[in-house]
């Protein structure tokens, strides 16, 4: 009886495991139908719908599917509808590998966007590299995705460097003389892009009375903070997201310093918060922007997502980057390696962040791209003017 | 001077409430509560909903938030915990973890994942001292938290309850059979710690002035480090804890920077336990046990494996697998095989040794860095680095945990958390930036990159690891380590020098541990320290306890089932989190010991 119940347990045991493995496999049967006229086109998403990033991979899902639902309505990739495939990663690079190499055997998959974080998608790039699948890092900031990436990692998103050299060069030139600065003290976004600040403020004359990192996790800035404004700098520069601004001014204010603030994002928490009145920043997006095409995008952005009170530059970025694609599969084809061709040759997408884009090829990032000076008024960023 | 006083604290006022619920629940239960860092993201959220959402006044929200948390806290004790707590203690913490995880994600899925500005109730920078500026709202904090600590420490002296938790917290059994309700008496500690997470929660988003659903694991764990400064199990402990580490943090912060404020928390910490084991206002038991030992070899014995099962696990992992597998399965199968291999390695500690240390992604990550750096700048090839990845783990991690030796039951989980946390913080130090192009493993000019290639390395890689694990089990040596596991003083009184042979456990563990960095390095070829998290530990922790503390093949069973079933839940990708964290629980509750240790 004993060993019966024994060799009932370890069989269940070794099934449990064989099946968990299994399981990992199911989900990812090629749909290879060649019914060429009418076939679907499916682009791949890695991205975190839970755990510590899930806040961005809701804003990248809802601008995806607005995106996708008019791309659709205007007759799709030469008569091919397209359809999203999500995957979980949660910013994970232990999982977002295994979504990488899940994606690059979906055979029906020709292009994947993602993943948010450098951790998460760096990782992943050299699976998306053999397996000739584009991975598209709209959202990655970081210079080295694309820099030491291969041919088959693309971004249109604007590097730390090119933003922040902008925010030393603007901030020089509205007279500010010195300023104190925090940044984000983290290996493949803060510290970068600092970096850039520093050397393009020593390059244009503007002096930094003291640089103090910070972690997003923290919640207490202030002992850093009274050291940073110490020396009595003109103005504060934050490099780094939303809500980590969004903490850092309002304790800022409340040790008393009162010179302008430069940093922030438009995002919820960051408008949000009273103390964030008259912050300025280089946006790439701007909600308010009056030409044709981002209004239509905002319009219709509220009107499918009503409960939502802002569009903000990561909505914009993911609605950008799925034009992108289907711009680029309408050039070379809905194949992965038509894709690829497709993004060598496609010019002059119309974008609701830069008006329109065009790679540079050398670099696989746009050319040229602009910052717009904003600063927020009564909780939302407007163009600034001075 | 004055204002960074001022400002530790407001923030050691925050400590101080968290850290008071945490050492109320270890004082009645002997469970460390993770479930309590939830609370303080859910306190924060429910209190933005009821005031932004609803528009309900302060006044009347902060009662509904403390109703809600003390609610689900009792349910959260009757379902979950107190069954568990009973006969193991350590399942209870462990399906705590996975009580975090659920609480985190529904609060999620009802607020968002969005951070959300936090409403500004009262004036924040209307008064000020010197320079340094702080509102009615501060104060209003202070003066809160300084109620509650007067109300408790009256009922916990003169209440017919409050005197019941005390004589629990002193001795359990004891008080059992002087006619206390113990179990009323942890039911009610439980529901008071958990109102107070949610004051804590409401209280930290007052001062920062955001909050989203995550938000509470930092501070939680600060607070953790808290009540275990302060002595677990003591209140006024737990409050002069709180107060220390926030003004010590923040006068450290002032001078060393934000970026090294986890190196100082912990820093703090360890000196503390080195100087007084059972922290500052804790009792040293004169004879204490590990949360592991015993209650392993007492309450279950690991199921006989059949001979034949060994040949053919060999041979569908190492054979049938790679041959048939698609690359997707073999991708997750090397995450699998490589977690398998690290928690094998941490059986010696956690199982014979009998010391749950909770900081493994620290040597984890000292052997990623070693070897990417060995390969990518001394052009090392990847064989060579492999092993000595691993022995640089081992003599790092060694030489920095040796001080904590002394330090005796759940404190050494404590320090060997923050040990962990400490070593990624110090590597991002030494090197801020991300390390690319790492080098892939070659076989004589030929890239061993393929799914199969890894797959295959990291197999050959686990049997060595299994191999090792069991010669030292069957040795002289192995039966010494156990002997320290099973019960310290008779080891003690036999000459056996504990502290030791612990040290050396933890070292073994960290050399395979150092092994798994590595070959997680060269397959991620970058790497960063957001990679080496306290998650990551924690991950190792629930593998070996799920497979069966001291099995070293059982790590291979529980790594297959909670790396796969991420995998495997991947058909409902909302409810992932969820549905893992109830099949912990489940999974918990029915074998308590181990997925492969019988209930006796």
């Amino acid at each position: 009886m004993n060993s019966f119940i024994r060799n009932v347990a370890v069989a269940a045991t070794a099934t449990v495991a064989i099946v968990s493995l299994a399981a990992c496999a199911s989900g990812s049967a090629p749909t290879s139908s060649d019914s060429a006229a009418k076939s679907t086109v499916y682009f791949g998403v890695s991205a975190a719908e839970t755990g510590p990033y899930a806040q961005y991979g809701q804003q990248f899902k809802e601008a995806f599917d607005l995106a996708v639902e008019q791309t659709n309505a205007k007759g799709g990739i030469n008569g091919h509808p397209v359809a999203l495939k999500y995957e979980d990663s949660q910013s994970d690079p232990k999982q977002s590998v295994a979504v990488a190499q899940k994606f690059v055997q979906d055979s029906s998959i020709s292009l994947v966007f993602g993943d948010y974080s450098s951790a998460a998608s760096i990782p992943a790039s050299p699976i998306y590299t053999a397996g000739k699948l584009v991975q598209y890092g709209f959202n990655n900031s970081n210079p080295d995705f694309t820099a030491k990436g291969s041919e088959y990692q693309w971004s249109t998103s604007v590097t730390t460097n090119a933003s922040y050299q902008w925010t030393a060069d603007y901030v020089k030139k509205q007279g500010v003389k010195s300023v104190g600065v925090t940044y984000l003290d983290t290996a493949d976004w803060g510290i970068p892009a600092y970096n850039a600040f520093k050397a393009e403020a020593a390059k244009v004359g503007l002096k930094i009375t003291d640089a103090e990192g910070v972690l997003d996790t923290s919640d207490d800035y202030r002992p850093s903070l009274s050291n940073a404004v110490a020396g009595k700098p003109q103005a504060f520069v934050h490099i780094g997201y939303g809500p980590d601004a969004a903490k850092i001014v309002t304790q800022l204010r409340a040790i008393g310093y009162k010179g302008t603030f430069y940093g922030g994002q438009d995002e919820q928490s960051f408008d949000g918060t009273a103390d964030a009145e008259g912050a300025i920043n280089g946006a790439e997006f701007l909600e308010t922007n009056p030409a044709k095409e981002v209004q239509t995008f905002v319009k219709a952005f509220k009107k499918k997502y009503p409960n939502e009170k802002d569009v903000t530059g990561f909505e914009a970025g993911a609605y950008d980057a799925l034009n992108v694609a289907v711009a680029a599969a309408k050039i070379g084809g809905t194949t992965r390696a038509g894709i690829l061709k497709g993004f060598t040759k496609v010019k002059n997408v119309p974008s609701v962040v830069y008006g329109s884009i065009t790679f540079d090829q050398s670099t696989r990032r746009p050319a040229s791209p602009a910052l717009t000076p904003t600063i927020l008024k009564n909780g939302s960023w407007v163009a600034y003017t001075k | 001077m004055l204002d960074t006083l001022i400002a530790g604290l407001l923030r050691g006022n925050v400590y101080a409430l968290g850290a008071v619920g945490i050492s109320l629940v270890f004082g009645v239960m002997n469970v460390v509560n993770f479930a309590q860092f939830s609370f303080f993201g859910l306190g924060a959220m429910l209190a933005w909903f009821f005031i932004t959402t609803l528009g309900l006044p302060f006044w009347i929200a902060l009662p509904l938030v403390l109703a809600i948390c003390a609610g689900l806290g009792l349910i959260i004790n009757i379902s979950v915990v107190r069954p568990l707590a009973k006969y193991l203690p350590l399942a209870a913490m462990l399906s705590t973890y996975a009580v975090s995880q659920i609480l985190d994600n529904v609060s999620q899925i009802a607020f968002g994942a969005q951070f959300h500005a936090f409403p500004q109730v009262l004036p924040t920078a209307n008064l000020h001292i010197g320079t340094m500026r702080f509102g009615t709202s501060d104060l209003v904090m202070l003066g809160s938290t300084a109620v509650v600590m007067v109300v408790m420490s009256l009922f916990l002296k003169y209440g017919k309850i409050g005197r019941a938790i005390r004589a629990t917290s002193q001795d359990q059994e004891a008080a059992l059979q002087m006619g206390i309700p113990v179990g009323l008496v942890q039911h009610v500690s439980f529901v008071i710690a958990s109102a107070l997470g949610g004051l804590a929660g409401v209280f930290i988003a007052l001062y920062v002035g955001v909050a989203n659903p995550a938000s509470g694991l930092n501070i939680g764990l600060t607070a953790f480090v808290a009540a275990t400064l302060g002595g677990l199990g003591s209140l006024v402990g737990a409050v002069i804890g709180g107060f220390v580490l926030g003004i010590l943090e923040a006068f450290g912060i002032h001078f060393f920077g934000d970026t090294s404020r986890q190196i100082i928390i912990f820093v703090i910490l360890i000196v503390v336990l080195i100087v007084r084991p059972g922290g500052l206002l804790g009792k040293i038991p004169l004879i204490s046990t590990e949360p592991l030992t015993g209650t392993f070899l007492g309450k279950g014995r690991p199921l006989r494996i059949p001979r034949w099962v060994w040949p053919v696990a060999f041979v569908v992992l190492g054979v049938a697998i790679p041959l048939s597998g698609n690359d997707y399965v073999l991708t997750t199968g090397t995450q699998v095989l490589i977690y398998a291999i690290i928690a094998a390695g941490f059986t010696v500690t956690a199982g014979q040794a009998g010391v749950l240390a909770l900081g493994q992604a620290g040597p984890i990550a000292i052997g990623a860095y070693v070897s990417a750096m060995l390969t990518l700048y001394l052009h090392f090839s990847f064989w060579a680095a492999l092993p000595l990845a691993g022995l640089a783990a081992a003599i790092v991690a060694s030489v920095l945990a040796s001080p904590i030796w002394g330090v005796k039951g759940h404190y050494i989980s404590i320090a060997t958390l923050g040990l962990g946390i400490a070593i990624v913080a110090i590597i991002q130090l030494v090197v801020p930036q991300g390390i690319y192009n790492i080098p892939v493993p070659e076989w004589f000019g030929t890239a061993l990159n393929t799914p199969t290639a890894y797959y295959l390395i990291d197999f050959g890689v686990l049997v060595i690891t299994l191999l090792v694990m069991w010669r030292i089990r069957r040795s002289h040596l192995g039966k010494v380590i156990s002997s320290v596991g099973s019960d310290e003083v008779a080891a003690l009184a036999s000459g056996v020098r504990g502290r030791n042979y612990k040290a050396l456990a933890f070292s073994i563990s960290a050399f395979f541990a150092g092994i798994g960095g590595s070959l997680l390095a060269h397959q991620y070829t970058y790497i960063d320290t957001t990679i080496f998290t306290m998650l990551m530990s924690l991950l190792v922790v629930t593998i070996v306890i799920m497979g069966g503390v001291g099995l070293p093949y059982g790590a291979v069973v529980g790594a297959i089932i909670l790396i796969g079933a991420m995998e495997a839940l991947r058909f409902t990708p909302e409810l992932r989190i969820i549905v893992y964290g109830l099949v912990l629980i489940l999974v918990v509750r029915f074998r308590p010991g181990g997925i492969l240790v019988r209930n006796s």
